[in-house]
């Protein structure tokens, strides 16, 4: 003989609403539903307040850039900028450079993957050339979440102490966050313009005003760890070379996740550790209603049809 | 049909709960640091010693009512006190667990006591004086 099938066999347990068993009902609901939450949220990491996604970011060169160059002996700097009141005010400083960009979209993606810039400054015989500072504009924006659209600066800095023909840098522009950026909605906080082209004022175009409005926000973008290549002696005539490469990698990029993000993960921390009180607590119910450690009505299959009028339900 | 496997728990668990509440009689003073500021006079301190080796004291004394009724025979078969028994007492040494290892303040032994000892003392107490004076339960 085996055992061919089997099916469960309900049993009920009835009590009025004011009674022992309800009492030790309802002290067991609190005790399923409420420690799980209190285990959940005390060991920590139950709203996930950041979340991390990578994207690249589409930069574009705004074609604008201020380029000091520093002489030595005390001379004065030769200065050039694509702000016509920059130049108009720097006069005695300025050069006309041959300034070639170039954008290129490697991957065929849409989004530009580097840049390619050569900036040739003519030069005297005399000129020598011991330091080059660079600040290059950028629009960036980034789609995925929230808009954000900014405009941003890539600096360098190079001086030495031997006068030199030509400087090339390689580098990335990368992001730097303070703050978290937000999951929805456009963000444009920083894509007012750094130095407005209109302003006549000298104080618009110095760096240090420039910087201190720029290290005051939250979301900005630095060319980072550069390598740098001075060549020392420059040729007579030859004009000085300034040649930067700069690629715009993917980033990986900080934000506050949505409200369903957090309850969907929060939901399921809670779940998993419900599923065991469940479990623990149900043998707990099923040992004190069988025992009949409180009183109730117990009704069986068998006696189910006592008193009523039909005897097959 | 009785619970007899109610009658072990209980009997288990009153000990666990014994036991943790002696080790904690034994190395008090980090919890008693705890709820104090971090620059805290001697008088201080010994203030807190002595409420806290009261609230102790008082908790060995209701073990005793307890392990009187239990061990006693008084209230060993009442199934429903043994179920509220076990569960406090079960409680209370989830409770007292936390307490030493993540050495909580002083004060909150106040609520593990009022839930998890004075509870199942008080019922003890109502169904042992049930028991004796007004033959409940015969």
């Amino acid at each position: 003989m085996y055992e061919i099938f089997s099916h469960p066999e309900l049993r009920r347990y009835k009590t009025s609403i004011f009674s022992k068993a309800t009492l030790l009902m309802l002290a067991i609901l609190i005790l399923t539903f409420i420690p799980p939450l209190l285990i959940v949220y005390r060991s920590y990491g139950f709203w996930l307040r950041e979340a991390t996604y990578r994207e690249q970011p589409r930069v574009a060169f705004k074609k604008e850039f201020i380029l000091i160059l520093d002489l030595q002996n005390g001379q004065n700097p030769v200065v050039y900028s694509t702000f016509q009141h920059y130049n108009q005010l720097v006069q005695s400083y300025l050069r006309i450079p041959v300034v070639k960009a170039r954008e290129e979209d490697i991957n065929g993606d849409g989004k530009y993957d580097s840049l390619s810039l050569d900036i040739d400054v003519p030069m005297n015989a005399a000129d020598q050339v011991v330091g080059v500072k660079l600040v290059l504009f950028f629009y960036y924006k980034l789609r995925r979440f929230s808009q954000f659209h900014m405009e941003s600066l890539g600096y360098i800095d190079y001086s030495s102490s031997v006068p030199g023909g030509s400087l090339q840098v390689f580098s990335d522009l990368r992001l730097r966050q303070k703050q978290l950026l937000g999951y929805r909605g456009t963000d444009t906080r920083y894509n007012n313009t750094l130095v407005d082209p209109a302003s006549p004022y000298a104080e618009t175009y110095s760096l240090a005003s420039i910087f201190k409005a720029y290290s005051s926000r939250n979301v900005t973008t630095l060319l980072q760890d550069p390598m740098k290549i001075w060549s020392a002696g420059r040729a007579g005539d030859s004009p000085f070379r300034v040649s930067v490469l700069v690629n715009y990698p993917e980033e990986v990029i900080s934000y506050t996740p949505g409200f369903w993000y957090l309850i969907k993960w929060g939901w399921v921390q809670y779940v998993s550790v419900l599923l065991i009180f469940l479990y623990i607590f149900n043998k707990v119910k099923v040992f004190v209603f069988q025992h009949q450690v409180v009183a109730t009505v117990v009704e069986t299959p068998i006696t189910s049809s006592l008193g009523r009028k039909d005897k097959f339900s | 049909m009785q619970a007899t496997g109610l009658i072990p728990a209980r009997f288990l668990t009153i000990i666990a709960h014994l036991v943790l509440v002696i080790v904690i009689l034994w190395t008090r003073d980090e919890n008693i640091k705890m709820s104090l500021a971090e620059e805290y006079s001697q008088s201080e301190f010994d203030q807190k010693n002595t409420e806290f080796i009261v609230a102790l004291s008082i908790t060995l004394g209701l073990f005793a009512v307890e392990l009187i009724g239990f061990v006693g025979g008084v209230t060993m078969f009442m199934s429903f006190q043994g179920l509220l028994s076990t569960a406090a007492h079960s409680a209370a040494a989830i409770a007292l667990s936390y307490f030493l290892f993540d050495q909580w303040p002083c004060e909150w032994y106040w609520y593990i006591f009022g839930f998890c000892s004075a509870l199942p003392a008080i019922t003890e107490a109502v169904y042992i004086i049930g028991i004796l004076c007004f033959r409940k339960g015969f």
